[in-house]
């Protein structure tokens, strides 16, 4: 009887801490951050360098799965053209600015808000938690961000969901970008094309914070398979570095 | 009654787990761990065409590389690999997770607590199984073996598993020749989102790195098991006829191959070869003005003097740790040279005893070890950090295989003490350096080889003639299959070559040769037989072949200079030793790095 008492009140326990969490509005996207990602992030290059630090030949797409039409539209590029109309930009939107040697500098700009400047082709991205950020159509196209914390509607049902992992990670979703270039050297992705971002903070014992952008790019129309990324940036302690600088096609 | 009370605190206690924290949580908490389990393939996107076909030579863009690293890899020779000894070479753990094919991960609990003891982490090529400790154990002392995937513990901190590595390898950050010393240390982080994992590793080597080398690679989670977890390698002979002393390298600046990959992709040589500023964005507009005496300044050595960056493994606090080799056999370190004490039945065997200053504290462990007297004390060579301790602990021994035999009749000390035995040089040079007579080995012998049967294994004495002196001698426990090199091997110096006592690097360099044609590696050119050197960790075979491909890269520098002309005061302005400097070099002490290069060039001019 007593041990049946005893589960009682845990039940009991759990189900008043839900009905609690239920009440009122829910807090504020930058209160509920699971780390501090504000600040000035500089790319260190040394994966994939000759194709990010250099600008790599034509048709040199090793590693990305293109399709056909993707082939196609790489073996294609010129940069003149792009300049010319005024693209000189498709290498530096979101499905490529993140792979860029450069800086970021990442704000909150509002409670629920987040910006991502890059000094590489002066660009901003806006991550919107409730709503979406940004405008269809453009370089950055439009992002939604949430806190994603590792857990599942299953395991937030489960049995002492209090042992859920904790910390999480930032997890963004941008749809609607105009089409650009995975690589400067043309390598395309289209605007039907999807990018997933996880965005983790590891704080190295005795070393360096670093931010890991995990990215998973989905393109029906260039990529037979999603695109598969991780990209690291080093924290710095303050603006040193940023160069802000026009987009360039060469 | 106390239930109800102990239920509500319990129900208090569950809610506050139950509560949605939110917010921040501090990185160094550690937190409620995940799943990692299962079958994980790395999509081969990132540096495709390195992680599949291979780097291009020359190729150390991006990396935080000093001066040594970059050295040593324009110094590598990729021939290199058909040598015996390197065909198996494994990946150290960083590297293993960028190979190419499939992982596999799981659980290891305690089958009563169901508490976590371990993340094992599988990986295909090269059968890379790594151990990540979860129980809280500490890491090994510095003088415990080194291995492809290190000693690991864990934690969840987060989101992410954390892991901390050490004791890996030398291995490669890149497999056109770039080194990670066995001095690195690595931290990870494993996150999972989904069906995506995402591994961040970073790396700090103290020999070959001057900033932290960070490093992140994907896997995506595989539903089914691909069955094919084998990587198989057996060494054989490739190239007949290669005189054993042959090691494949380049002589600095001779690299006929550093202008291809610039050639190719139309770059500078300068912008390839590495350093930590390649990694930043600075460096790309910094490309198109780089040149050719750019790139050739990178090629040689500067002339600034490096000491060896190496942890010290000796322990330095005044006691004798004891580490258990395998069977009855164990190493015992804190007094000078490496002690190895055998134990059984029969008394103890002991090879070399230290410097002495330790050497009651030295029989009060090989007590702890064995109730059974020191019966034989074998010296590898006559130096005071391996034979110091010889009176204090043949004083505390007997030997009963002579106190019942003719010798009795004669010597009325007969089987009084310990029999110390070596190479008649070791006696000849104590003898003659006024040495106290009681330490003086008394059972020595004349050519290749001593043998005795003792405690239930086959024991044998190799001399190596000329190697760092006339007397050195190595011991090989065969049953247990423990190689003890005396100075002949160390893990802390380049090779004391002693040319006034006989020491030579031909020879040094076929003694490294002949213990190498006694080893046997388990798997991947690791485990198998244990290698306990001079000073230093405990090793196996890859250690040594290390070590041997070092004199030998330093020879073929010196020979070369030599041939040409050069002068002392000339080879040693080269810095012949430039990339392997960080790992074994000094400034001061007993043996510097000057001292070692005029021992090769005075040992090869004479020869000349």
């Amino acid at each position: 009887m007593v041990r049946r008492l005893g589960w009682v009140a845990i039940v009991c326990a759990c189900s008043a801490t839900v009905v609690a969490q239920r009440g009122g509005p829910p807090p504020p996207p930058r209160t509920q951050a699971p780390f501090d990602i504000m600040g000035y992030w500089v790319s260190l290059v040394n994966e994939d360098w000759r194709y990010r630090i250099t600008m790599p030949p034509k048709g040199d797409f090793a590693g990305v799965p293109l399709n056909g039409a993707g082939r196609q539209a790489a073996a294609a590029w010129d940069p003149a053209k792009d300049e010319a109309s005024g693209d000189a930009c498709k290498a530096y939107g979101a499905g490529g600015v993140m792979r860029m040697p450069g800086r970021l500098h990442i704000t909150w700009t509002t409670d629920d808000m987040l910006a991502i400047e890059t000094d590489a082709g002066m660009q901003t991205r806006t991550i919107a938690f409730r709503g979406a950020g940004g405008e269809a159509g453009t370089w950055q196209g439009v992002s939604v961000g949430a806190w994603d914390r590792g857990d599942t509607a299953m395991s937030r049902g489960g049995f002492f969901p209090g042992a859920a992992v904790r910390g999480g990670s930032l997890r963004v979703v941008t749809t609607k970008m105009r089409a650009g270039y995975l690589r400067k050297n043309g390598v395309p992705y289209s605007s039907d094309a999807v990018m997933t971002e996880y965005f983790d903070r590891f704080d190295v014992p005795g070393g360096d914070s670093l931010l890991v952008i995990s990215t998973e790019i989905v393109d029906p129309t260039y990529l037979m398979t999603p695109l598969w990324t991780s990209t690291h940036f080093k924290k710095q302690s303050d603006a040193s570095g940023w160069n802000p600088r026009s987009c360039s096609s060469r | 009654m106390m239930t109800k009370p102990i239920c509500i605190l319990g129900a208090i206690g569950v809610a506050l787990m139950c509560a949605d924290l939110g917010g921040q949580t501090p990185a160094s908490v550690a937190t409620a761990g995940f799943d990692l389990s299962g079958y994980w393939t790395s999509p081969l996107v990132e540096d495709a065409l390195e992680r599949g076909a291979g780097p291009e030579l020359a190729d150390y863009g991006g990396f935080p590389i000093n001066e040594a690293a970059r050295l040593f890899a324009l110094s590598y020779d990729a021939s290199r690999v058909t040598l015996r000894h390197h065909q198996c070479d494994g990946y150290v753990a960083p590297y293993s997770v960028r190979s190419i094919g499939n992982a596999r991960a799981w659980e290891e609990r305690d089958s009563h607590t169901q508490r976590l003891i371990a993340i094992h982490w599988y990986n295909q090529t090269f059968e890379g199984h790594r151990v990540i400790w979860m129980d809280g154990r500490p890491h090994p002392p510095a003088y415990a073996p080194h291995t492809w995937m290190g000693f690991s513990t864990g934690r969840f901190v987060g989101n992410a598993l954390e892991v901390q590595t050490s004791h890996l390898k030398q291995g490669w950050l890149r497999r056109n020749g770039l080194p990670e010393s066995d001095q690195a240390t690595v931290v990870e982080f494993f996150v999972r989102h989904g069906d995506h994992l995402t591994h961040t590793s970073v790396i700090n080597d103290p020999v070959y790195l001057i900033e932290p080398e960070v490093r992140t690679t994907d896997f995506f989670r595989q539903p089914a098991d691909h069955q094919n977890w084998l990587f198989n390698c057996d060494d054989g002979e490739q190239i007949l006829g290669r005189a054993p002393d042959s090691v494949p390298n380049y002589r600095f600046g001779a690299n006929p191959f550093v202008k291809e990959f610039g050639d190719k992709y139309r770059l500078p040589a300068a912008a390839y070869l590495g350093g930590p500023e390649t990694a930043y964005p600075e460096f790309e507009s910094r490309i198109a003005s780089l040149t050719d005496a750019d790139a050739r300044a990178k090629l040689r050595p500067t002339t600034v003097d490096v000491t060896s960056r190496a942890i010290d493994s000796e322990p330095h606090d005044g006691e004798i740790h004891v580490w258990a080799l395998r069977d009855n056999v164990y190493l015992l370190l804190g007094d000078g040279g490496n002690i190895v004490v055998q134990t059984g039945d029969e008394g103890a065997l002991v090879v070399d005893s230290g410097s002495g200053r330790l050497a009651d504290k030295v029989v009060a462990a090989i007590r702890r070890l064995s109730e059974k007297p020191i019966q034989f004390i074998a010296n590898t060579n006559f130096r005071a950090d391996h034979t110091g301790g010889n009176a204090v602990l043949r004083a505390a021994g007997s030997d009963p295989s002579v106190s019942g035999t003719f010798f009795a009749l004669q010597f009325a000390d007969a089987g009084v003490g310990a029999t110390i035995s070596a190479h008649q040089n070791v006696q000849t040079r104590m003898v003659a350096s006024g040495r106290p007579a009681a330490g003086n080995p008394s059972d020595t012998f004349l050519e290749e080889r001593r043998r005795t049967f003792h405690n239930n294994d086959a024991i044998e004495m190799f001399w190596e003639p000329q190697a760092v002196t006339d007397g050195d001698s190595i011991v090989h426990f065969r049953r247990a299959d423990v190689i003890v090199t005396g100075d002949v091997f160390t893990t802390t110096r380049y090779p004391v070559i002693d040319l006034q006592s006989g020491g030579s690097v031909e020879g040094e360099i076929r003694a490294l040769n002949d213990i190498l044609n006694r080893t046997v590696y388990r798997h991947q050119e690791e485990g198998g037989t244990i290698v306990v050197p001079g000073h230093g960790y405990v090793c196996d075979e890859h250690e040594v072949v290390e070590y041997r491909d070092m004199v030998v890269i330093v020879r073929d520098r010196v020979r070369t200079m030599i041939n040409s002309g050069a002068t002392l005061e000339q080879v040693k302005a080269a810095r012949v030793t430039a990339d392997y400097d960080p790992r074994y070099g000094a400034a001061s002490g007993p043996w510097t790095t000057s001292m070692f290069v005029e021992a090769v060039y005075r040992d090869l001019s004479k020869r000349k």
